[in-house]
């Protein structure tokens, strides 16, 4: 009698169960990225969509998360086994020529254009085609320290230390200038001036804090420099060019300042989180740094050193332009969705300006057009810069969404690293880096 | 006296070992045999259902990877390296302490804290405890000398990443020399000083041989998991500048997810597998030959 009690109470209690954990009226289910802003934007949209009239109950969007550790392992792994738990999922740009052969491509609103512009929709297009809706933007910012880079310029004296400083060490006479029209060598220039190692007269310990860890994203932070100098990774012919005068100078540059003392000497081991914890201490002058940083770096509860005295730019520029690696987070068609038709409808309506103004407002980073910004610059100033950059100055390398992308950054940050340290030469870097980079992009 | 071969019929041990051997056949078997037909394959996470067999490519590809060999090397220094010290040093505190903790034994909770917090955490509290602007040890470096060290440079990230493995994995083994020693019988030692031995020779001619296969075991579970750290290392300094503190957990696990690499990852896991089953094997026939000659 009691089993029998205690069966049918466990009976009810799982049916209660499933009804609340599973898809009660949502049959569109969207995978997305936990724990962040991202969640935050995807949830107001989802539910900005949900009670649109014209969303039938089978229609409606249910939100799936799971850890961030690990999280494009274990997508690939879903995908790979044709997982139908979503419909629609999380898809980041270097990653999409890896899930491509997994999901379809997707048609977005006429309006998409005119939203996010032509290099924002490149950061979710594989081979052509459209592969998601790229919600949510990274790319880097040039953060410095204003009241120190205006002290130098008004300084005769400073000026003279700073010509003889990048002589020595950069073999031409350079004049401190405002980082809006800083080249690559003005920034190593301005970072050496900075460095107690260099000039003890500096006021702070080091010039600038470089992310050296043998991690990928840290690869993508440098890949503005040998850019600004024509570099790329492949031709239009697919032959690697890696082994180029630009990539040289991008390395060589960022070994200077290493081996100068121009960046901590741990740097090595340095990733996002430690670059910060570097700048925020007061005791750097400037570095490249992705936006993401900018909410911390400015905030005096968190960043009390700086915030005041921080200023954003885009990364310098050389003899080729000015550029800023631009990789988003997007959202596009799981190939086994169970609903289709309905995961469709989602990310078309997800790529509309109602749809990007939602996400904006609600804490994502979506890059806008200067048009579409306007009708939220001043709830998120921050996205104004984000968009101009990513218009002006935003790139995808050539094979940078790729199927091997992620690996190529793999290999650089292995091979480049490698060479920063000092255990191979430039020759045998860009060797090996071509040589793996040909192998994986063939 | 009979023996549990002599009463129980075959039939009874095929019962109660038929449980063990699905278990280890579906756990054990299955993945490797899968392993085994992934490493002589072409296989992508498209095509893991359906790899097309490709001879023995991957195995020479890892072969001649001269980032397996350094992972190796790595391993193998790493993994004898922390061993001998986390014995060495565990062996002292065991006899040293003895007294002390015979007295007090709440101070062997204590010492066994460091086993309690998960490898991945102590790389992240390493993280945090040397990085120059904010970790201690670089402050009071800075403070005291106005010096920078670099604790995770190339030079020196070998050697902090022994001194942190070390810190965390003596308490293990001072625990099992603590309970070898604990275990030594008191009338020997007693008898030994009666004789007129000195502290040294007892603890050199009758302690220590007495722990020894204690030792033994301590520095092979040490070496084992040394050799196959992945974890602190990996969160402390991933696989390092050039790939110089990758080990050949951290190799396998990047060839695998990283470089999308799976047969060769996987090519790689054999050969270690190989490779430790044979030192295995040898040490183990070694053993049974001295336990012949002893005989």
């Amino acid at each position: 009698m009691i089993f029998a009690k205690m069966r049918k109470g466990g009976l009810l209690a799982v049916a209660i169960a499933s009804l609340l954990a599973g898809p009660a009226f949502a049959k569109v289910t969207v995978l997305g990225w936990p724990g962040g802003p991202e969640e935050t934007a995807l949830r107001a949209a989802a539910d900005a969509y949900n009670a649109k009239a014209d969303v039938s109950a089978e229609n409606k969007v249910e939100l799936l998360f799971f850890n961030r550790d690990g999280f494009w392992d274990k997508l690939q792994a879903d995908l790979a086994a044709g997982s139908k738990a979503f419909d629609a999922n999380l898809l980041a740009t270097y990653s999409i020529g890896r899930y491509a052969p997994f999901m379809e491509p997707v048609e977005l609103s006429e309006e998409a254009k005119d939203v996010y512009g032509d290099s924002v929709l490149t950061t979710m297009q594989y081979e052509g085609k459209q592969y998601g809706v790229p919600t949510d933007l990274s790319l880097h910012f040039m953060y410095y320290r204003k009241d120190l880079i205006d002290a130098l310029l008004k300084d005769d004296a400073a000026k003279a230390k700073f010509a003889e400083i990048s002589e020595k060490h950069l073999g031409k006479k350079l004049e401190p200038k405002n980082p809006d029209e800083w080249t690559w060598d003005d920034y190593a220039a301005t970072a050496l001036y900075f460095t107690q190692a260099v000039n003890p007269d500096s006021p702070t310990r080091y010039g600038t804090v470089l992310q050296l860890k043998n991690l990928l994203f840290n690869m993508m932070v440098f890949q503005s420099l040998p850019r600004a100098y024509g570099g790329n990774w492949m031709d239009a012919d697919g032959k690697i060019t890696v082994s180029s005068d630009a990539y040289r100078k991008g390395l060589e540059t960022y070994k200077l300042l290493y081996d100068a003392g121009a960046t901590p000497r741990d740097s090595l081991s340095y990733e996002f989180a430690e670059a910060n914890a570097a700048y925020a201490s007061g005791q750097v002058a400037a570095m490249v740094q992705w936006n993401a940083a900018a909410s911390d770096l400015t905030s005096k509860e968190k960043s009390p050193a700086v915030a005041e005295t921080t200023a954003t730019m885009a990364p310098p520029g050389g003899p080729e332009g000015r550029f800023t690696h631009i990789h988003g987070l997007g959202f596009g068609l799981n190939k086994n969705a169970e609903n289709k038709e309905g995961a469709k409808a989602f990310i078309k309506w997800l790529s509309s300006k109602e749809a990007a103004l939602i996400y904006a407002k609600n804490s994502g980073a979506p890059a806008l057009t200067a048009e579409v910004v306007k009708e939220v610059a001043a709830e998120r100033p921050d996205l104004v810069q984000l968009g101009e950059f990513a218009s002006k100055y935003g790139y995808v390398m050539n094979g940078g969404t790729s199927a091997k992308a992620l690996s190529v950054y793999e290999l650089q940050a292995k091979e480049f690293t490698g060479y920063w340290s000092g255990q191979q030469s430039l020759d045998d870097t860009l060797k090996n880096t071509e040589k793996g980079m040909a192998e994986l992009l063939k | 006296m009979t023996t549990l071969t002599q009463r129980a019929p075959f039939s009874e041990f095929k019962q109660l070992a038929t449980p063990l051997v699905l278990f280890l056949l579906v756990f054990l078997g299955f993945p490797a045999i899968v392993n085994l037909v992934y490493s002589v394959s072409d296989v992508t996470f498209e095509n893991l259902r359906h790899p097309q067999v490709s001879g023995f490519a991957n195995f020479a590809s890892v072969w001649n990877d001269a980032s397996f060999w350094q992972a190796s090397w790595f391993s193998l220094r790493f993994g004898l390296l922390t061993a001998l010290l986390e014995c060495a040093l565990g062996l002292f505190l065991a006899i040293f302490l003895s007294p002390l903790i015979e007295r007090r034994s709440w101070l062997m909770a204590i010492l066994m804290l460091p086993l309690m917090v998960a490898p991945a955490l102590v790389g992240l509290m390493y993280r945090l405890v040397l990085h120059e602007f904010v970790g201690p040890v670089p402050y009071y470096l800075w403070t005291w000398f106005g010096a920078s060290f670099s604790f995770l440079g190339p030079a020196s990230a070998f050697w902090t990443l022994i001194v942190v493995e070390t810190l965390q994995w003596t308490p293990f083994a001072l625990l099992l020399f603590y309970m070898a020693y604990q275990a030594i019988p008191k009338e020997i030692v007693e008898a030994s000083a009666m004789d007129g031995a000195r502290y040294r020779h007892r603890l050199w001619y009758i302690e220590l041989p007495l722990m020894a296969p204690t030792i033994v075991v301590a520095l092979l579970i040490r070496f084992i998991d040394g050799f196959r750290v992945f974890d602190n290392v990996y969160v402390l300094t991933g696989s390092g500048p050039g790939g110089s503190t990758a080990s050949l957990s951290i190799y396998i696990y990047e060839a695998f997810f990283k470089q999308g690499a799976i047969g060769k990852a996987v090519a790689a896991s054999v050969i270690l597998f190989v490779v430790s089953f044979a030192v295995l094997y040898g040490l183990n026939y070694l053993a049974n030959r001295r336990k012949g000659a002893i005989r």
